[in-house]
């Protein structure tokens, strides 16, 4: 108080002193959004250029020549207020926000808040709102169909399952594409997870670890030149994460609000599965087959061995597990039966989420503590996730110059998860034969639990052995949060200058257990497994940032950005893991006999300093430019220093006089921008590996671990890595253009990027005649080129009811221009066939497996030889690429109704085109029989293709002598032939649709009650047969294009309440 | 003011020392994996995936099913019964093709690091180790793929597309190495590899009889180009005398340990119980037919037999080998081979006296096969059958006899080695061991393995050789009357 009286004596007296020639007026100016006061205003002498910036407390002083009247206060994202002086020497000011659509305010980079109007490339944000409003735990996944641009494929509906979130294309073959999340200005670990396309489990992404409610905004820095200040990480764009701190709340009494969640989930498609035949192979019964095989379910109480009309049991067969599980004799004997196993298997899973916020805003200052709950049972057995997050954040202003604050958050995040591929725990709900009681049938013989009984050989386990008998757990302990000093000052008339120093750390650790149990794929102890991981990681990140802020001249403001970053990490792996359960109760790593232990280290660290100039003239023209130099400890010495530029302008027709009492155009902005953004790589010396055990491609566990009969084992590394290796290098342009018509009823904004990645590193392979297996190197070019449209339409608005629309619509083409010399393909995931790849003049990923033999016009061969049991049936052809995975276009629509207190919403999603190996729906169509594409098994056919002579096929197979033709072209050749497999996975979806009412505080007396109920995933249509088509393995690389026992989509149903006072 | 320019310069200065190159050298140092390594400990590796990949990988359980020894009958294995897909596609052997070049690579660098100039420079026990490693993945490669990289293969530096050689050249280069690995295994060297020996433990001599066994083994595998019949027996005479010399990669059958075929069987089941093979047991009223074959564990009791290639794709139907135990060792290279070399040689020169000899070996060989462990037999149950039932067919036809013995006792650890016997008997004109797949008359005989696919996808020159794959079936490699 004391300096501030000061302050008012100081400025009195100046203004004593220039009595005669000028008045001097002070005082404070605050916004009335948030009540607090408001640095960087700018205050000018209307009809002059006189003028002045507010200081950090909001605060100004200015001379004004006598007989001027008025002065005029202005900021970003705050309406434009003129001030007559009347003679006054004090004049406070409170801004109201402006809420023109197009003049918001939004968080660029490095925390810097601009006015979007004055951006020179696209961003896009989202409100908390939006996010929470239909319940999901995950964000990630509740961003789909939100932002344009973005490519959001979740890989199942099993609780904390990873996503992939892809902003405009990737832009590495192998490496890293997910975006990188910055959390209240602190960059943060946030993706990462999915697994490995072919077996185990898949992995959370550090995402989960994220409360959706703690969220308060969310903005995406789309292209590189808004992420380009964040430098070498921040190439795949940017999540911008503002939590919930206080200040947007009236200043005074604590405020605490309170929400909860509850949602049902369930299995959101069934399989159409065929009724008519049986288990079995070749027209026969076969009780111990994985195939359907076999006779018509009707005439199995006829078969000569199981049949039960000759083995006095009329009308009944035998069921042989049923002697394993130790029935009566005249038990074993069932009346034939359909099973719906997939039904009878998934539950109704339940999550609920409770949340409470205590925050508060004061004179100096804001705080907010929060705690939030999420329990989630999932729809397969044994799954579910039980996250807590626990948040606190405060800020003060000491004295004139001085603010400080800090921001924590804890995350616990506990996941049981089912395993997929080839270790699929639901392989055999997926494929379950019609006639086995997959349910009723006891899943381990009578007082052995070891021993599983199963309708088929066990490489794969009994589902409902699994869920009492295998883990695949995780659970993550996270600690996130920075604290930052901020000095504010004027250097003079004109001239703010804020100076940020903050420090933070993003740590976690994170455990794993996997346990095969003892009776794992048959009764050999060997095949029994206890794997328990610890892994920690830990992120030191210190941001310094000086911000000029100078107002040139009453039409021109400019600003300076320096800066420096470190960024260290390191993480370290040591896992103990033991094969060979001793006895099965006690699943423990000492328990086994075989144990083995690894242990893995890891430090890597980026120091980067960067600027930035923005300048404007009269609103109507922006320019700004940025530069970054990065130092990376993971490049070889002489290549570790890199810089990158960015350059945008943007220019505001509608700020010209011509348009300002223009009736249909609200708003015109035409931008421009380029950047240079690039990825590291990693470079090692030759190195040797110590080998821990041999398996030849062939078995699930090693067939040698060692020390063999004591003997250790080394070879030599066979990924070499190039010594001349640079940065690749991402240039990117982007062009745009932001339309508002009619007061901001219909808004446009379109923009269209190209990316050219070169010299991207990856690891190219060698042939293996090389010896060795890969060179990590730069090599080849990826392109993207993407046309983004956003269209906000208002079409009613009349009183009370009021209806947004609000679309986003990206078509990218994302074309692998170059691999290295003579590679035409790259690995990136999957089995020895198929497999997810790279592959010059494909768009990324594409599938690669073995195709149909074609003729030179490309038509399906069939082989014309009677002898032949391949008679007028197709043959596999060479290996290949086989289908692209990216979408051709994705459109979101949103809709919002509103009348008072009730809104409406919805949100659909059309991803159109894109092809995905499934390998589910292939394997239920061809290899098991078990779907209704294999229910006409009597009729004759004639196989779609060309005869050799390249006629079209007019060969007749099938019908009743010839009874083996459907199992033969469907098992024997279509199910060798991987291109069979691939299908369209265009869908459109109703992601979300969700009613909430407000019932207003004047009412209840302070105290605001808000009720929804929401649907998700309710509305499914697309081209993939049987299945929901996110459902795939592996998140990374592989887009979702990769499925093979993978978890099903849930469709979920809930309810909420919020509660604020 | 000024003291904020001072914390500011003291920040940058601190955060210049963070990133020089010493500071950025430090952080970026491998602490996971050394960079330099003695040749006792990589030798090892080499020795252990000679046994895991090289003759008991994807090629022995492919050559198994192409042979008969094995019926596919699930998966890749019933594909390859029925030549669909996998005998022609580049995927079927690469995890072998990438094993042999990468261990070819790591025995490469064993030589130069022993050799003159080396830092293990006179380390000759080590030196002809590698050189004796090499041979023998050398002619691995060979006898699998014909033409290959060689000349230009193991040089990524200079050569990232390697040119194929031919397989008399590859063919020259494994004796070659042979005797100089016999050269070098013959002279003074003090260490001692011990433990990590696997195969012998440090027996020196153990090293060389192996040696010679080996250049039995190849010099009579070209006697479609050049018989040497002479030759293979003075090389076979220096070589093992007894079943405690062979070369085994033994398994404990704990979990730590457990045998190739085992494992295939745990993990995939798609292997079945032959009826050929049973047939020739039969014939011979062979006491091994009731060794050889179980009753699938998972079926209903009876011992099923599968039709070679016209089987149906059942995992729990058909009988599974017995021989599939957990503690089965894989032969790199046994004494029964080497007897049944000599006998093959003995035979092939002809004559009263080498026949006779022949006969010897041939006991020799069928006594050893029958005390196998998993087969479990005396060598008076041996004594017995060879009078009974292998001497009258010997007198016969000793030839068909002997390698119909030999196909018989190569079941199932040495497929890969039957399956050489009987392309270079084809191409011989010896056509003694009756197969019956069907398919081998519609699609086709596997004459060899398909190039691997890192290099069909990456090297131009492999691509070109592999075409579209069909060539397996009709294109013998050089030393079983092929061009290439």
């Amino acid at each position: 108080m004391k300096k501030i009286f000061m302050i008012f004596v100081l400025a009195f007296a100046t203004a004593v002193l220039a009595l005669g020639q000028t008045v001097q007026v002070t005082g404070t100016v605050t916004s009335q959004e948030d009540g607090l006061s408001l640095p960087g205003v700018s205050v000018t002498v209307k009809g002059t250029t006189i003028g002045t910036l507010t200081d950090a407390g909001g605060r100004y002083s200015l001379s004004v020549p006598q007989g001027m009247n008025t002065l005029v206060f202005s900021f970003i994202g705050m309406k434009t207020q003129e001030v007559p002086i009347e003679g006054r020497t004090r004049i406070d000011i409170i801004l109201v926000p402006d809420l023109v659509g197009l003049d918001e305010v939004v968080v660029t980079a490095m925390g810097v808040s601009r006015e979007k109007k004055s951006l020179g490339y696209a961003v896009q944000d989202i409100s908390s709102d939006e996010i929470s409003r239909s319940g999901n735990t995950n964000f990630a996944v509740a961003l789909q169909g939100k932002v344009a641009g973005l490519d959001i494929t979740p890989t199942s509906g099993m609780p904390g399952a990873s996503s992939s979130i892809i902003i405009r294309g990737a832009r590495s073959f192998e490496g890293n594409n997910q975006p990188l999340y910055v959390v209240d200005g602190q960059p943060i670990v946030g993706g990462g997870g999915g697994g490995s396309t072919t077996g185990g489990s898949d992995g959370t992404g550090r995402v989960l670890d994220l409360n959706p409610a703690d969220i308060e905004s969310i903005n995406v820095l789309k292209g590189q030149a808004a992420s380009a200040l964040y430098g070498i990480r921040a190439s795949n764009g940017v999540i911008v994460i503002t939590t919930k701190s206080g200040t947007r709340n009236e200043k005074g009494a604590p405020r605490i609000s309170f929400n909860t969640i509850n949602t049902f989930d369930e299995v959101s498609r069934t399989p159409d599965y065929q009724t008519t035949y049986s288990q079995g192979s070749s027209g026969r019964y076969s009780p111990r087959s994985s195939q359907s095989w076999g006779t018509k379910i009707e005439n199995l109480p006829d078969d000569p061995t199981y049949g039960g009309n000759s083995k006095g049991y009329p009308g009944k067969y035998k069921v042989p597990q049923l002697v394993d599980a130790g029935y009566d004799e005249a038990d074993t004997w069932v009346t034939p039966a359909v099973y719906n196993n997939w039904d009878e298997y998934f539950k109704t899973g339940f999550t609920t989420q409770n949340n409470i916020l205590l925050s508060q805003a004061v004179d100096k200052g804001n705080y907010a503590i929060g705690f939030g709950e999420t329990t989630q049972d999932g729809i397969a057995l044994n799954t579910g996730l039980q996250r807590w997050n626990a948040k606190a954040n405060a800020s003060r202003e000491f004295g004139e110059h001085w603010k400080s604050g800090f921001h924590v958050n804890y995350a616990q995040v506990e996941v049981d998860k089912l395993s997929i591929a080839n270790d699929g725990s639901l392989a055999g709900i997926l494929a379950a034969p019609p006639t086995y009681n997959l349910k009723g049938i006891p899943y381990n013989f009578p007082g052995d639990p070891y021993k599983q009984i199963y309708y088929r050989s066990l490489t794969f386990d009994n589902p409902y052995w699994v869920a009492e008998n295998n883990t695949s757990y995780e659970r993550t302990d996270r600690l996130f949060g920075n604290t930052f000093l901020e000095y504010l000052t004027k250097l003079g008339e004109s001239l703010n200058l804020n100076v940020r120093g903050q420090i933070g750390i993003d740590t976690y650790t994170q455990a794993s257990e996997t346990i095969w149990g003892l009776g794992h794929k048959g009764t050999d102890p060997a095949n029994s497994y206890v794997g328990e991981s610890q892994y920690r990681f830990t992120n030191t990140n210190a941001i310094g940032t000086a911000n000029l802020n100078w107002r040139v001249t009453g039409n021109q403001t400019a600003s300076l950005l320096l800066g420096a970053e470190y960024n260290d990490n390191k993480s370290k792996n040591v896992s103990a893991s033991g094969t060979g359960l001793n006895f099965g109760e006690w699943q423990h790593v000492n328990n086994t006999a075989t144990p083995s232990k690894s242990e893995s280290k890891g430090w890597s660290r980026s120091v980067g300093f960067f600027g930035q100039v923005n300048w404007d003239y009269k609103a109507l023209v922006f320019l700004g430019a940025t530069g970054r130099y990065d130092i990376v400890s993971t490049m070889p010495s002489a290549n570790r220093g890199f810089f990158y530029p960015s350059f945008s302008a943007s220019f505001v027709p509608t700020s010209l006089n011509i348009f300002a009492n223009s009736n249909w155009l609200s708003f015109a902005k035409i931008r421009a921008s380029y950047a240079e953004v690039g990825q590291a790589g990693s470079f090692y010396e030759p190195y040797y590996s110590a080998v821990t055990g041999y398996s030849n491609g062939w078995y699930a566990t090693n067939s040698i671990s060692i020390p063999y009969n004591g003997a250790s084992a080394y070879g030599p590394g066979s990924t070499l890595y190039d010594e001349n290796l640079v940065p690749q290098n991402t240039r990117s342009y982007e062009l745009g253009i932001d339309l508002s018509f009619f007061n901001n009823r219909i808004g446009l904004e379109y923009t269209y990027s190209k990316q050219n990645v070169k010299d991207q590193i990856f690891s190219v392979p060698l042939a293996g005649s090389t010896g060795a297996s890969e060179l990590v190197t730069n090599a080849g070019r990826l392109s993207t080129d993407v046309n983004e449209l956003v269209v906000n339409i208002v079409p009613v608005e009349a009183g009370a009811f009021r209806w947004d629309m609000h679309f986003n619509f990206m078509k990218m083409v994302n074309v692998v221009e170059e691999l290295a010399e003579g590679v035409e393909s790259i690995f990136l995931g999957g089995f020895v066939t198929p497999q997810v790849r790279a592959s010059v003049g494909n768009t990324y990923p594409v599938i690669y497996g073995s195709s149909f033999a074609r003729d030179d016009n490309g038509n399906i061969l069939v082989v014309d030889d009677p002898s032949s049991p391949y008679h007028g049936m197709p043959q596999t052809g060479a290996p290949g690429i086989i289908g692209e995975v990216t979408p051709d276009f994705i459109l979101g629509a949103n809709n919002t109704f509103s009348y008072k207190n009730i809104s409406l919403s919805s949100s659909f999603e059309w991803k159109q085109g894109g092809s995905m190996y499934s390998g589910d729906n292939g394997l239920m169509m061809y290899t098991y029989a078990v779907v209704t594409q294999t229910e006409n098994r009597e009729e004759t056919f004639v196989y779609d293709g060309y005869k050799p002579d390249g006629t079209p096929n007019d060969i007749v197979r099938g019908g009743p002598n010839d009874p083996g033709a459907y199992q033969t072209l469907f098992d024997n050749v279509l199910g060798d032939i991987d291109e069979a497999f691939i299908f369209d996975n265009s869908f459109i979806k109703l992601r979300d649709v969700s009613l909430k009412y407000t019932i207003p505080n004047r009412i209840l007396n302070k105290a605001t009650i808000g009720a929804s109920v929401f649907a998700r995933n309710i509305l499914i249509w697309t081209a993939l047969p049987n299945l929901d088509p996110e459902s795939s393995n592996g998140a990374g690389n592989a887009m979702g294009g990769f499925n093979r026992f993978s978890l099903p989509q849930t469709t979920s149903y809930g309810f909420g309440l919020d509660i604020t006072f | 003011m000024k003291k904020l320019l001072y914390i500011f310069l003291a920040v940058i200065v601190m955060l210049l020392q963070s990133c020089t190159e010493e500071k950025m050298d430090e952080i970026n140092f491998n602490p996971n994996n050394p960079t330099d390594v003695s040749s006792r400990l990589t030798l090892t590796n080499n020795m252990i995936e000679l046994g895991v990949t090289g003759v008991g990988g994807s090629m022995m359980f492919y050559a198994s099913v192409y042979i008969e020894h094995t019926v596919g009958d699930h998966a890749q294995h019933l594909s390859a019964e029925i030549r669909s897909a996998e005998p022609t596609s580049a995927t079927t052997y690469n995890n072998d093709w990438t094993t042999i070049y990468y261990s070819l690579w790591s025995l490469r660098k064993v030589i130069e690091r022993c050799s003159e100039g080396g830092p293990e420079e006179g380390a000759y026990h080590n030196l002809g180790r590698a050189q004796l490693l090499s041979a023998y993945y050398l002619a691995i490669l060979a006898d699998g793929w014909g033409d290959t990289p060689w000349e230009e293969a193991l040089d990524p530096s200079t050569y990232m597309q390697p040119k194929l050689s031919s397989q008399e050249l590859i063919y020259n280069d494994v004796f070659q190495f042979i005797d100089d690995a016999i050269a070098n295994l013959e002279k003074d060297d003090l260490s001692n590899m011990g433990a990590q020996d696997v195969f012998y433990g440090g027996d020196i001599e153990a090293w060389i009889k192996f040696a010679y066994a080996l250049k039995a083994r190849y010099l009579l595998r070209l006697s479609y180009r050049t018989p040497s019949y002479n030759e293979v027996i003075a090389a076979a005479g220096n070589s093992f005398t007894g079943i405690d010399d062979q070369c085994l990669l033994t398994f404990d059958g704990t979990s730590s340990q457990t045998a190739a075929w085992y494992r295939m069987l745990q993990d995939r089941n798609s292997h079945a119980a032959s009826l050929s093979l049973h047939e020739k047991l039969l014939s011979r009223d062979d006491p091994r037919d009731d060794i050889y074959f179980v009753p699938n564990p998972e079926g209903d009791g009876d011992l099923v037999f599968a039709e070679n290639g016209a089987n149906v794709d059942i995992q729990s139907l058909y009988g599974i080998s017995g021989l599939s135990v957990a503690d089965a060792p894989t032969y790199i290279f046994s004494y029964h081979e080497l007897e049944f070399i000599k006998a093959e040689a003995y035979v092939r020169l002809g004559g009263a006296a080498n026949l006779a000899l022949a006969k010897t070996a041939l006991k020799k060989a069928i006594t050893a096969a029958f005390q196998k462990p998993n087969v479990g037999l005396t060598a008076a149950d041996a004594e017995a059958y060879f009078t009974d039932n292998v001497e009258g067919l010997f007198d016969a036809d000793p030839l068909s006899e002997v390698m119909n013995q030999k196909y018989i006792a190569f079941y199932e650890e040495e497929a890969l080695e039957a399956y050489c016997d009987i392309r270079r008997l084809e191409a011989m004109g010896d056509d003694v061991i009756e197969l019956k797949n069907p398919y081998n008359n519609t699609v086709g005989f596997p004459q060899r393995f398909t190039y691997g696919s890192s290099d069909v996808t990456t090297n131009p020159n492999v691509a070109a050789a592999y075409g579209t794959g069909s060539y397996v079936y009709t294109e013998p490699v050089w030393w079983a009357g092929g061009t290439r």
